[in-house]
């Protein structure tokens, strides 16, 4: 599974598949970022929830990078369903380090945590955060919920699974919306938690980040199968 | 291996591209499949070598395999070697070993100057090359090759033609299809007939093909090429060897294999053709 692993993220590196995830990303956290600065978990929230069609768009990027003949040699040697779980959990990494470079500039542009105008600087703005870790972790774990769901979306859009281009595109466009958008998601779900203040941790809840993790692995099942049986 | 009242249709109301089709697969078998386009061959194949599943039946016991697809196009973003090392990686070698296998493979191919340019530029040919030097690199033993000659100049097929009996001589199962007639003949132990509607006819070439070519089962020309001046000398003195020519040695087909091997281990040489012997009389 390693070299697997390793093959896929050559792939993802040398293919430039992440050019366009990284400056889609950037601009829509740029988006986010207010003038004077959000509050942090504000911050954390938006950079989770853009996570969310960012990372649905690069697993397809990683579902439909190989030639189907280079895709079938793997699969012999490998097996097809284990270099199908490699290409997402791929994706799904490079979603991970996404995520994390959004929890930082989430802290670097929030207003800081305490309020405090004595602490304007990156560095106190980090310290700040660092002084309350529950709402970094708790933002971290949102992004986490945000980055099953959108890898969820990838596998169950996109080829194999789904294998008309046009139709892909717009239902992975679609789905990665209401994801966000609505309540029923789990990604909406643990974005929308109870309004907080400040200082108190606002954790994803246990329902969304359950039903997350039943999603991922129903679809990429899904997917799994589909590229055995289809392959 | 054994293939078990295996099925494919992509699709549940697809037609059956294959059907029922069961075996009892002996180590050490060299099996050519054989019909018109769209019989179900490749599919077969992909069934095979566990590239895509049965939609019926199963397979089951097969060796770890390579596979060697109709068209490789280099649409990825490497060079071939570096492909071949990470392909060998995921056939489970490691480091020096994975090294070592990618060179030797190249060098036999004749791909070797090439392997440092990327697929995207290489020619067909050069592309299958890098296809079937993948499915080599870990010894398989099930060697899938879909039409993995076309497009090879006469050095690669010959040298393609030796790795194939190499795999089938180690006692692994070697599965192929080609357009070529003459490819392997006297060498084939099966043949799968594909008859259009999915079904599949299996013929052991023992008896059949005697009957067809009463020689073919005892001799083997083998043609080589890069062989050093009085070299010809050392290849009549092979055990095995019934005569040679230049560059040309008939062989009995119960040798070949032997013969095949020592010839490959001298320096520089290449296996231009292997085919079933008769022309040069006896």
């Amino acid at each position: 599974m390693i070299a697997l692993l390793r093959y896929q993220a050559a792939i993802l590196l040398r293919s430039h598949r992440w050019i366009f995830p990284v400056i889609a990303y950037v601009a829509l956290v740029a988006a986010g970022a207010g003038e004077g600065g959000t509050p942090l978990s504000e911050g954390l929230g938006w950079s989770a929830a853009m996570c969310v069609p960012v990372v649905a768009f690069g697993t397809r990027s990683m579902l439909t990078a190989e030639p189907d003949a280079a895709r079938a040699c793997v699969a012999a040697a490998a097996g097809p369903v284990r270099s199908q779980l490699a290409a997402l959990l791929t994706a799904l990494g490079g979603g991970v380090l996404l995520a994390i470079a959004g929890a930082c500039v989430a802290v670097l542009t929030s207003e800081s945590v305490l309020r405090s105008p004595l602490n304007p600087s990156p560095a106190g703005k980090i310290s700040a955060a660092v002084a309350h870790p529950g709402v970094l972790l708790a933002g971290l774990a949102t992004a986490g919920v945000c980055l099953l769901v959108a890898s969820a979306i990838g596998a169950l859009f996109n080829p194999p699974v789904l294998r008309h281009p046009g139709v892909a595109v717009l239902a992975t466009l679609a789905a990665a919306i209401v994801a966000i958008a609505s309540d029923v998601s789990p990604a909406g779900a643990a974005l929308r938690h109870p309004a907080a203040t400040q200082t108190t941790a606002q954790w994803p809840g246990l329902f969304p980040a359950v039903a997350a993790v039943c999603l991922l692995a129903v679809t990429w099942t899904a997917s799994a199968v589909a590229a055995a049986r289809r392959g | 291996m054994r293939l078990e009242a295996v099925g494919k249709r992509y699709g549940v109301r697809e037609p059956w591209v294959v059907r029922d089709v069961s075996a009892d697969v002996s180590p050490g078998t060299l099996i050519r499949l054989e019909g018109r386009n769209g019989s179900g061959k490749s599919t077969l194949l992909r069934v095979a070598a566990g590239v895509s599943l049965p939609s019926k039946g199963k397979v089951t016991g097969r060796p770890h395999t390579g596979y060697v697809p109709e068209r490789f196009p280099g649409a990825l973003p490497f060079t071939g070697r570096d492909y071949l090392l990470h392909l060998a990686r995921v056939h489970g070698l490691r480091g020096a070993t994975a090294a070592s296998r990618v060179e030797g493979w190249l060098e036999r191919l004749g791909a070797a100057g090439y392997a440092d340019r990327p697929l995207r530029g290489l020619s067909k040919g050069m592309c299958q090359k890098i296809a079937i030097t993948q499915a080599l690199l870990p010894d398989p033993g099930l060697l899938v090759l879909d039409e993995a000659w076309t497009g090879l100049d006469q050095a690669a097929r010959g040298a393609l033609d030796a790795a194939a009996l190499e795999r089938v001589a180690d006692g692994g199962t070697v599965m192929f299809v080609d357009h070529e007639q003459t490819r392997l003949q006297g060498k084939i132990s099966q043949r799968w007939r594909f008859d259009g509607d999915g079904r599949v006819t299996m013929t052991p070439l023992d008896a059949a093909e005697a009957g067809e070519n009463p020689d073919a089962r005892e001799t083997v020309i083998i043609e080589l090429d890069g062989l050093e001046p009085g070299a010809a000398a050392r290849l009549a003195e092979i055990p095995g060897v019934l005569s040679a020519r230049g560059a040309i040695a008939s062989v009995a087909a119960a040798r070949s294999d032997d013969v095949l091997r020592q010839v490959l281990a001298w320096d520089g040489v290449h296996v231009v053709s292997v085919r079933a012997g008769q022309e040069t009389g006896r």
